[in-house]
């Protein structure tokens, strides 16, 4: 029905895209503005690319509304999620009461273009939840401001930022099948022996406690992997993710030293200079060039190649301005906390000080900074050391023979097959495994309650694709044994289950 | 005649406070014309002579009633005497080129004498090295003998070195020779059971002054004392007015550091390993621990007190004695000049209590009480008491940690030296201790009042000399284990911090890793504890941690404390259930499984793992609760092949004919 429906709006021009060459839009609009003729506009809150003219954006987001209002009418509680047309998916994501995100992909020839739309909705996830990390929730900013300056001023460099990560040269590359294996939104955890982690505890207990009375949470990575966490597991997805993004010691390498961080740059620039709506964007004229009058200043905290690692081993940036501390919005307690993130070789610490205990500004900030030094140092060399000493490497966690994800949606954390690994299956293969998790996805949609399952698949290239879903842990696997029966392929993932 | 007077007041008294009490009642050897008084510190004998007498007071265990033994000498002057080692032989020095051996059995009378003139005796030490038997130091050296049972001598050695004074203690088996104009250069020999080792020769410190451009060291100012089974040289220098410490090593003599000294006279006390300084004209003694890098004394300076005298609680040590005279007096005189302080066994006990109250840093100060011997069960309580006060007060968590430490390694330490022993049906570790008698300001109250428990529980036991292993190992140690740790800290504070789980969960993980870098293990208890902590302030991603991490060791009841707190928290739940499967305790598995509704999936398990201790009704129940007639059907027909002769039951029947009156449809 909505297919048709679709390729009616379609065929009479209203759904114009692709034109352009664009095969990526991404709008963030507001349900509850600009429900009056003539003031259709003022729903609009980010369009990407920001170059299309404002009839184009309206009319993606007019067809957006329509297919949410029209859907509705059938599922109060969760109206469309995607909107499959000839040319194009809708990806729809209610990031808030209201607060729509939708993302609008082309279907192409190539291979390459094959996506899982529950990849895509993470993405859609991923995006708002560092939003509101930084920034706080998207309504919070429009009550503020209510003209939606504000908020517009924020999400466009925000998302432009976040978007400028996933693209490869110019263009854009979404999560296709070939990360199939792989689950955004999730953390990776570095496995411990009893006695590093023994270590790794003690250290969160010093850190615990370096602002005084009031604790300090705190999240250490080791590489890109967790090593431990104070936050609930929805904070600690957005920090974690945030931090891989920025701060470990991978991301400031290739920050400053990968020929593809370069090209990232250049395309940012590009994006913002050819920003042709200055009503819509109105504050993209003040993006600041380093250092502005911080009071109308828009912070870009995604913005690249901003950090360092200064003298004391503590990581800084001007992007919150000249010797300033950034804070974060920890959702689930509900409280602004100060950033401090801590580097020692591989080790990141991210502490996170309560800003009731920062009273006097940055004079209490090094106060803490040197609680950490003279308190934390010394375990923290002995706890690098210790994961050093265990460090298994990058593929540390491939299990021969096997390639497989385990997601655990209960703690948000997954584990997979090193991607170097996977890279080896065929595309036959992995496009069995795509197919496989959409088919996961579906059934897991359908019914909201933990359900049990189990789903074996044949590959045309005589490969099996298994899912094994048993009390929020999800399992997937690829075994590209020919000869392997259906029973062969069971029992080896009753074995890897096992382990 | 008699150390000390046993009832009489005295300016030092009630209410005072002091580290250090002298044992009261003391012995009292009333010998009437008595000529002296002598100790024999190989044989722990209070010897007392008259004029052909000798009495003899065992002291190894101290008894104030114990009579002496009564041995009959020729008469003659007595300038010293000792005992054999096997108490068999005793040796009198008669004069500086004679001395005589008696022995008791047999009466045999031997005499030894130098060449007149040249050479004169200073003095004579048994031995049990295997080379001799007896030492005797001359003005030209030490001749070495080796004596049989028929009392023959036999010269096996001499060292020549020409000796003004020497100095020996038994419990060093250590002879200090010295020479020189000022009688600083120093020769030692250690006469140990390893054979005799010469020491390298040393010169003492000795500042001049314009006054005294050349002073002369006496043997009173050197004292050679054993703590912690080191030896130690403690030589006073007047004129600089220090006390200069030396250490023994086999090959080596080093200078370790010098004490203030704030008297002209001075002597020195061990008792359990601390070196008392008695300042006899301030009439105080400073506590030092040398074990310590610090040269800072333990407590501040108090005076030296009788025991269980006036209400001075506390525990106690044994007797001392002056060597000439001693007076019969009435009056109390602490420090009279008659007093002789000898070397390895004193006067004086510390009271661990008015240390604690005296010392601000908790960490040493548990070092301090984990290497007390004496009293180890008081040491014990303390450290516990401390513990729990450091815990209590919420102190930073890196001084509980320091503490803990401490505690941990002292435990680890002794366990692998065999000092410490389970000790069971012991009365302190039976009896939860109170908490009054642990902060710091009790005791400060209590070291003056008196109390008549402590007194009960006062031990006698005797500071063990370092080489006596078989006496060590009787003392009990201060070493406190890890479950003891748990049982009288963590959870006896558990109920006083549940609002501060987040500070108690530090501390633990630190005594986790404590115990766990010293390959110990702990009552899981503390595991549960863990659990039912973090859970109780929502520190769900924690626990989680803690759990997969392993950090929380797994086991039944830490499983099912999981299952418990999950009530709250599915995710905690599940890591509960988890627990259980990866334990393979699969009844228990299975009926939480049922519990949470999952029926079908813990039949499954049933079935896979042929578990059939659970009662079957409760899966058929829970699947006829949930209304679902098909899930009854497959749930009947498992069980019918899982349990054999399942179709022959009441309960087969009953649920069999629910589900036909239910629903004809589904067959089974």
């Amino acid at each position: 029905v909505f297919k048709g429906f679709y390729e009616i709006l379609e065929a009479m021009g209203m759904a114009s895209m692709s034109s352009n060459g664009e095969s990526l839009k991404l709008c963030v609009f507001d349900l509850r503005r600009g429900q009056n003729e003539g003031q259709e506009l003022d729903k609009i809150l980010f369009f990407y690319p920001p170059d299309v003219t404002f009839s184009t954006q309206l009319s993606v987001i007019g067809l957006s509304e329509g297919l949410i209002t029209f859907t509705r009418l059938f599922s109060p509680e969760a109206a469309c999620e995607v909107i499959e047309a000839e040319r194009h998916s809708h990806v729809f994501h209610e990031a808030e009461p209201d607060i729509w995100m939708v993302m609008v992909v082309e279907k192409n020839k190539e291979i390459e273009a094959i996506w899982r739309v529950d990849a895509l909705q993470k993405v859609l996830k991923e995006v708002h939840s560092l939003f509101v990390m930084f920034h706080g929730s998207v309504r919070s900013l429009l009550d503020k401001e209510p003209s939606g300056g504000l908020i517009r001023s924020h999400l466009y460099p925000f998302i432009t930022d976040y978007l400028n990560d996933l693209s490869v040269g110019k263009k854009l590359q979404l999560p296709s099948f070939r990360e199939t294996l792989k689950e955004r939104g999730t953390v990776q955890m570095l496995t411990l022996a009893r006695d590093a982690a023994l270590e790794v505890q003690s250290l969160v207990g010093v850190l615990d406690s370096c602002a005084g009375t009031l604790r300090c949470h705190s999240v250490i990575l080791f590489h890109d992997l967790l090593v431990s966490t104070t936050l609930s597991p929805d904070d600690t997805v957005d920090l974690f993710t945030f931090s891989v993004m920025r701060l470990t010691s991978n991301a400031l390498s290739s920050g400053t030293s990968s020929w593809s961080y370069l090209r990232k740059g250049s395309s940012l620039s590009q994006t913002s200079s050819r920003s042709t709506s200055p009503q819509l964007l109105g504050s993209s004229d003040s993006l600041p060039s380093g250092n502005g009058n911080d009071a109308g200043r828009v912070i870009r905290p995604l913005q690249h190649n901003k950090w360092s690692k200064g003298k004391d081993g503590f990581l800084v940036t001007d992007i919150w301005g000249k010797d300033a501390t950034p804070t974060i919005w920890l959702q689930q307690r509900e409280e602004r906390v100060h950033l401090l993130a801590y580097q020692h070789k591989c080790l990141t610490l991210v502490l996170l000080v309560p800003t009731e205990a920062i009273v006097n500004g940055e004079l209490d900030i090094s106060f803490v900074k040197h609680q950490v030094t003279e308190n934390a140092s010394a375990k923290i060399l002995k706890v690098e050391e210790k994961l050093s000493k265990g460090w298994g490497g990058e593929n540390a966690y491939h299990v021969s023979g096997y390639r497989y994800l385990l997601v655990d949606n209960d703690m948000e954390v997954s584990r997979a097959s090193p991607s170097g690994k996977v890279a080896t299956l065929a595309k036959e293969t992995l496009l069995a495994v795509n197919k496989l998790r959409e088919t996961v996805d579906t059934e897991k949609s359908r019914t909201k309650e933990e359900k049990d399952m189990e789903i074996c698949i044949r590959a045309k290239n005589n490969a099996w694709a298994i899912a094994r879903v048993t009390r929020g842990k999800e399992l997937y696997m690829a075994l590209e044994k020919a000869s392997d029966t259906l029973l062969d392929a069971t029992d080896s993932v009753q074995s890897f289950s096992n382990r | 005649m008699s150390s000390r007077p046993s009832s009489s007041q005295t300016s030092v008294g009630s209410g005072a406070l002091s580290h250090a009490y002298i044992q009261h009642p003391s012995l009292r050897c009333n010998v009437p014309e008595s000529r002296g008084l002598f100790y024999d510190d190989a044989n722990r004998l209070l010897i007392c002579v008259t004029s052909s007498q000798v009495f003899s007071w065992e002291t190894a265990t101290f008894n104030p009633d114990v009579s002496p033994s009564v041995d009959s000498i020729p008469e003659g002057p007595i300038l010293s005497i000792r005992c054999s080692l096997g108490k068999k032989v005793i040796a009198v020095q008669r004069s500086d080129c004679e001395i005589q051996f008696f022995h008791r059995e047999t009466k045999q009378t031997l005499t030894h004498k130098c060449k007149a003139g040249s050479e004169s005796i200073l003095g004579f030490f048994w031995s049990d090295s295997p080379l001799c038997d007896l030492a005797v130091v001359k003005t030209s050296g030490m001749d070495l003998f080796a004596c049989d049972s028929a009392m023959n001598l036999r010269l096996v050695e001499t060292k020549k070195v020409n000796v003004n004074w020497y100095i020996y203690t038994h419990e060093s088996r250590l002879v200090l020779l010295a020479s020189g104009l000022q009688c600083k250069t120093i020769t030692g020999f250690q006469l140990s059971t390893a054979g005799v080792v010469r020491l390298p020769k040393f010169e003492m410190t000795l500042a001049t002054t314009e006054s005294n451009s050349k002073p002369i060291i006496s043997p009173g100012d050197v004292h050679l004392i054993t703590v912690y089974g080191r030896i130690y040289c403690l030589q006073v220098d007047m004129e600089a007015m220090l006390l200069h410490t030396y250490r023994f090593y086999r090959d080596a003599v080093v200078q370790q550091g010098s004490l203030p000294i704030y008297s002209s006279k001075l002597s020195v006390s061990v008792v359990d390993n601390l070196l008392l300084v008695h300042q006899i004209d301030a009439k105080v003694v400073i506590i030092y621990d040398l074990f310590v890098d610090s040269r800072a004394p333990v407590s501040a300076p108090l005076p030296l007190l009788w025991r269980g005298y006036q209400g001075s609680d506390t525990s106690s040590q044994q007797e001392n004695e002056g060597t000439e005279s001693s007076t019969s007096s009435e009056n109390i005189v602490m420090y009279e000049d008659a007093w002789t302080f000898l070397v390895p066994d004193l006067i004086l006990d510390q009271t661990n209590k008015a240390i604690s109250a005296s010392s601000s840093d908790r960490s040493s100060l548990l070092e301090f009480l984990q290497r007390r011997k004496l009293e180890a069960n008081k040491a014990k309580q303390l450290c516990l008491g401390i513990a729990r006060t450091l815990i209590l007060e919420r102190r930073p968590a890196t001084q509980v940690t320091q503490a803990i430490d401490v505690l941990v390694t002292a435990y680890s330490y002794s366990v692998k030296a065999g000092i410490y022993k389970e000790l069971k049906n012991e009365k302190t570790t039976a009896t939860t201790p109170t908490n009054d008698g642990a902060s710091p300001d009790n005791e400060r109250g209590r070291a003056s009042g008196s109390s008549i428990d402590e007194e009960e529980e006062v031990e006698m036991n005797l500071p063990s000399g370092s080489a006596d292993e078989q006496q060590e190992s009787q003392l009990s140690s201060p070493a406190i284990s890890p479950d003891e740790l748990y049982k009288f800290v963590f959870a006896s504070v558990e109920e006083a911090m549940v609002e501060e789980s987040d500070y108690l969960v530090a501390i633990i993980t630190e005594f986790l890793r404590s115990i766990s870098a010293e390959k110990l293990k702990v009552d899981l208890n503390i595991y549960v504890m863990t659990v039912r902590l973090l859970a109780h302030s929502k520190r769900f991603a924690e626990l989680s941690l803690f759990t997969t991490n392993k950090i929380i060791e797994p086991s039944k009841e830490v499983a099912l404390q999981l299952l418990e707190s999950g009530g709250q928290n599915l995710r905690v739940r599940k890591l509960g259930l988890d627990m259980l499967r990866q334990l393979s305790l699969h009844h228990e598995y299975i009926s939480s499984l049922v519990q949470d509704g999952y029926y079908l999936e813990a039949l499954r398990y049933a079935q896979k793992r042929k578990v059939t201790s659970v009662r079957s009704s409760l899966f058929l129940e829970a699947a006829f609760a949930s209304n679902d007639m098909q899930h009854l059907a497959a749930i009947l027909r498992v069980l019918s092949e899982l349990i054999p002769g399942f179709k022959e039951t009441s309960e087969y029947y009953t649920f069999h004919g629910l589900l036909n009156e239910t629903s004809s449809s589904v067959a089974v």
